[in-house]
């Protein structure tokens, strides 16, 4: 089964991603692609820099990972001009951390960034599970605004919300697929069944969480392999346009 | 290497997970590789937490040399009922530890029963496990304020933090030194950081279980993914939870 990561974080030394002891981490558990992000300041502040340096290492590993471009919504127009100039380098959606870019998810200083990512057919890749700014419903409020967007709730907003809002903020905008990173395997079986499987994308969160812990937990449910194939791959695949899978 | 889980659960009425013989979450426990569990109640800390405490007492009278009961108290009942039915807790049904879940149970920190409560659990060798990591009644930082009123009370962060506090969890740790560290329900990566700057002694592993088949597993490899040092796999998964509360 091949397997499609839709949750790295690159980390940072001196503002310079790391991405070998990812693609060893990828190895060893079989994983084919992984969509990353840039982390840190890159994230809340160095956008450019930081789209630039993912840019630098996809295109070192294009049959092994795809980018997503930041962009702080404070930066208002300039953040859509850095956005735009991302996706023309080949970054493939956009990726949204309230909690590090200082922002609610319902503010509407983000609509541009997503008016942009519309007009580029590209999804949109929020971390979720941060009170008070990054919550299910905040983003389900965001998705119903934008109903011709694609969100992707990252870390199924893995807290203590996990299991009593995430499937009902689901059921609010079918344009929202949840990844499956941080969360408990319980869970994923109650969210596949009941907003189907076609809306459940596999992530690792790495290096917030490991391979071990996120694919053991998925593999243990028990699943169809119909089911798994979905979730693990052909989902991602389809959300962002992975030709090399 | 033995392990023992600091933080399950017995499945009640209440959070979806539905009620299960204990014999059945031992069996469980014990399929995944655990010689011991403390356990928590559920339904007492969201209905009445006397009759929870009497159906944990219950359910474990028989398994007392696998599982370690914790009790809880509703501090809303004031300082003096809530001390009382932990003395009863303790005498009486053979609860060894006390269980608080400030939002499930909906106080505050600065309750004024809450300082006496701790203070009674300590001098009753009871060691304090709190939910923690969660806004806006139970953050590490808010059980840390009380934590330095009772420095005899061992008190443990029974999520570390969770996944957006650990930070606040790894600095209350190393501020106050009768505060433990759950590893429960948090992150891979920031347990790799909390075994990097934490006392190691004050570290333990939990796992939620008894909500559901696969927490235990889980839990585990979420340590094994980031430590492969035996002497500190040791300590977290059995020396160290010996040492607060040796099983029967």
């Amino acid at each position: 089964m091949k397997t499609i990561d839709s949750a790295v974080c690159l980390p940072c030394e001196d503002g310079v991603p790391q991405v070998n002891g990812l693609l060893q981490q990828m190895d060893e558990w079989s994983v084919s692609h992984a969509v990353v992000a840039p982390s840190d300041e890159l994230v809340a502040v160095y956008n450019e820099a930081g789209n630039g340096r993912i840019v630098e290492v996809v295109r070192g590993h294009p049959d092994r990972l795809s980018g997503l471009a930041v962009a702080n919504p404070w930066y208002g127009a300039k953040a859509v001009t850095i956005l735009q100039s991302a996706f023309e380098q080949g970054l493939i959606g956009l990726y949204l951390h309230p909690g590090r870019q200082g922002f609610h998810l319902t503010d509407e200083i983000v609509d541009p960034l997503v008016e942009a990512c519309i007009a580029h057919d590209k999804p949109i890749y929020s971390h979720t599970g941060t009170p008070i700014c990054a919550m299910p419903f905040q983003l389900a409020e965001l998705a119903a605004r934008h109903p011709k967007a694609t969100f992707v709730m990252g870390h199924s907003a893995w807290s203590d919300f996990c299991g009593y809002d995430v499937i009902p903020a689901a059921g609010q905008a079918g344009n929202i697929l949840v990844e499956t990173s941080c969360t408990t395997g319980n869970f994923l079986r109650r969210l596949i069944s009941e907003i189907g499987a076609e809306r459940v994308v596999f992530g690792s969160a790495y290096p917030r969480s490991r391979y071990r812990h996120e694919i053991n937990k998925i593999t243990r449910l028990g699943l169809s392999s119909e089911i798994l194939e979905k979730v693990m791959c052909e989902n991602a695949k389809r959300l962002w346009k992975i030709v090399s899978v | 290497m033995k392990k023992i889980d600091t933080h399950t659960h017995l499945p009640g009425t209440r959070l979806g997970a539905p009620p299960r013989p204990i014999a059945e979450i031992r069996g469980e426990f014990e399929g995944d590789g655990l010689v011991g569990a403390w356990i928590m109640t559920v339904d007492g800390l969201i209905l009445d937490a006397n009759r929870g405490n009497d159906e944990l007492a219950s359910a474990v009278k028989d398994h007392q040399d696998f599982f370690v009961p914790f009790c809880t108290v509703n501090p809303h009942h004031g300082a003096e009922a809530a001390i009382r039915e932990l003395e009863r807790a303790k005498h009486e049904l053979g609860m060894r530890g006390l269980k608080l879940h400030p939002w499930l149970q909906s106080f505050s920190m600065s309750h004024p029963a809450i300082p006496q409560i701790l203070r009674r659990a300590g001098e009753l060798g009871m060691p304090v496990l709190f939910h923690d990591g969660t806004p806006p009644y139970s953050t590490p930082l808010q059980i840390a304020s009380v934590a330095e009123m009772v420095p005899e009370t061992k008190i443990i962060l029974g999520h570390a933090g969770l996944d957006d506090l650990y930070k606040d969890a790894i600095n209350a740790c190393l501020r106050h030194p009768n505060i433990h560290l759950c590893c429960c329900s948090l992150s891979c990566g920031y347990i790799e950081e909390i075994i990097r700057r934490c006392p190691v002694e004050r570290l333990l592993y939990g796992s939620d279980g008894g909500f559901g088949a696969g927490l235990v597993p889980s839990a585990i490899d979420k340590i094994l993914a980031v430590c492969d040092d035996e002497r500190i796999l040791r300590s977290i998964f059995y020396d160290n939870p010996q040492d607060v509360l040796p099983l029967a």
